[in-house]
């Protein structure tokens, strides 16, 4: 099977890509998938510490493209789970050392070391970071808040993807889009304040590929550099459990989208 | 126009050919030359082509030398029942000085594209200035129908051409059937626009003519750019942020009205107001 590049992008700032990109590739390669994923954040780096792996980082993203140093130097193979690598970016350059021709050629070796998933974390913007992340996507996951600005951000992205990318450019298949739906919570929805998943299709029209609820874990999990996805029995890991399995073709239905009404227990005495 | 034939091979394997051959066929003109002088060439077109100067677009032609008077050719002009041939004028034919005449029938806007009965030195000056060897394939009928055959042809499309000669161009339409994001623009010079997807809010829609959208209209849409007051603008679902036709122009601030928001509607002018009709 071809090697799968997919973009992790979303236009707005802070609505969960490094996130989704850590337990995504995670996923991945928990299903037995060789992953590896890349940061294109040039300059404010932080997969690699969502990952757990910011203390084994001595080459970067920048190195292997300037030819500094090897591809298989950079690489950093993570030790909890098989078949998963990242790769950092650097955070002393900045997105001008981001050029395509060397972008190319380390896809084109990773995809020479039979990699089956290459997942492409994307900076915030419309700059170069986010462009070269998505240029070579043959997939992509457009990470949205049920909120205006960053469902108007998506949609821009969104029109990016299917003008400013490889696939576009020479007129091919164009790249498959998923909306991933994050920090959704149902019952704002039920409120008014928050959009609602049909709010949200009505505007931009893409498949539905996840929706993650809002959570408490992952901040644990970033504080403690592990992937959302590894905080088991979380609903959190479970929506994107679920989210690599519906990637994969499985049929799952939507979870954690319905309003709960809290018990009146926890109304009196407090909780969520 | 060029006929395609399928080879009959079968289109397996993704991306296993990056091109294929395939019989095809083209109607071509054949400009039969008597003569190779250059100012008696430029005449006779002039005198056939001079009141239809838009008679041919870069149409494509070959160049039938079969007939054409040369010096060297000693049999066929001493053997008086040669098909076609001329009397010869005072004074030795003109020798073939083709980069010339191609110069000449591209001033015409014809696109000569190969040569049949050419000499071999005539041969060699075609195929330095990249033109095909016709001379094996089966022209057209017989050769002493030739001429006969090119002059009725011009004599057809003369009359065509004189009875379409006032009426202005049809305006075109530019076809977009992909959703219209944020930030993108589509601008159709000259012409209407439709757009058969979704236009979403922050995009922007502008024609010199009209705008349909077979789907939401949610962001701007500018009608009339260059001031045809003529120009509407139609949508499915009428969301519009802004609209505007030949500069007349209303934002959302000032909230469309219940009868066409959201509904299938069609915007047009009258006079200088902006008026909303629902279908």
């Amino acid at each position: 099977m071809p090697t799968k590049i997919v973009v992790v992008t979303s236009g707005k700032g802070g609505v969960g890509k490094t996130t989704t990109s850590a337990s995504f590739a995670t996923g991945l390669a928990m299903r037995g998938h060789k992953t590896c994923v890349i940061d294109f954040d040039v300059g404010l780096r932080n997969l690699d510490l969502i990952m757990g792996v910011e203390r084994r980082v001595v080459y970067d993203f920048i190195n292997v493209i300037n030819e500094e140093a090897k591809l298989s130097q950079a690489l950093i193979k993570d030790k909890q789970i098989d078949n998963l690598y990242i790769l950092a970016a650097s955070q002393t350059r900045d997105k001008d050392a981001l050029k395509e021709e060397g972008v190319e050629r380390v896809l084109e070796e990773l995809k020479a070391m039979d990699f089956a998933y290459i997942v492409c974390d994307s900076p915030a913007g419309i700059e170069t970071g986010a462009l070269m992340a998505m240029h070579f996507a043959d997939e992509a996951l457009i990470v949205t808040n049920p909120e205006v600005s960053s469902v108007r951000d998506s949609d821009r992205i969104l029109g990016m993807l299917n003008s400013k990318t490889k696939r576009a450019i020479e007129g091919k298949e164009p790249i498959k889009e998923h909306l991933l739906i994050t920090r959704y919570n149902p019952n704002r929805v039920e409120g008014g304040h928050m959009l609602s998943l049909e709010d949200i299709h009505e505007i931009l029209r893409t498949p539905l590929i996840g929706v993650i609820p809002e959570s408490e874990i992952v901040l644990q999990a970033s504080n403690q550099g592990t992937p959302a996805i590894a905080m088991n029995g979380s609903d959190v890991s479970e929506a994107y459990k679920d989210v690599v399995r519906r990637f994969e073709g499985e049929d799952r239905p939507m979870r954690f989208i319905e309003a709960v009404k809290p018990s009146l227990f926890k109304r009196l005495f407090g909780g969520k | 126009m060029a006929q395609a034939q399928t080879t009959g091979k079968s289109s397996s394997a993704r991306g296993a050919a990056v091109l294929e051959l395939k019989s095809a066929s083209l109607s071509l003109l054949a400009l039969v030359l008597k003569s190779a002088d250059p100012a008696e060439l430029a005449a006779g077109l002039a005198e056939k082509l001079g009141d239809s100067p838009g008679m041919f677009s870069n149409d494509p032609v070959v160049i039938d030398l079969s007939q054409l008077e040369r010096a060297e050719r000693a049999p066929a002009a001493a053997d008086p029942d040669a098909q076609g041939q001329l009397a010869l004028d005072a004074g030795a034919p003109h020798p073939l000085d083709l980069a010339a005449v191609v110069a000449l029938l591209r001033e015409h806007q014809m696109q000569p594209v190969a040569v049949q009965g050419a000499t071999p030195e005539e041969l060699e000056q075609a195929q330095a200035l990249g033109l095909a060897d016709a001379s094996g394939q089966d022209l057209t009928r017989t050769r002493g129908a030739e001429p006969r055959t090119v002059v009725q042809e011009v004599e057809v499309v003369r009359e065509v051409v004189r009875e379409v000669a006032v009426p202005g161009e049809a305006a075109r339409t530019l076809i977009i059937d992909k959703p219209l994001r944020s930030g993108q623009q589509v601008y159709a010079k000259g012409a209407d626009l439709v757009v058969m997807a979704l236009v979403s809010h922050g995009a922007e829609v502008i024609a010199d003519g009209s705008i349909h959208v077979y789907a939401p209209l949610r962001g701007k849409a500018i009608a009339g750019a260059r001031g045809n007051a003529d120009a509407r603008i139609f949508s499915l679902s009428m969301e519009a942020e802004l609209i505007s036709i030949a500069g007349i122009y209303r934002t959302t601030e000032n909230p469309l009205p219940d009868t066409v928001l959201r509904k299938p509607a069609q915007i047009r002018l009258d006079g200088e107001k902006l008026v909303f009709e629902p279908f």
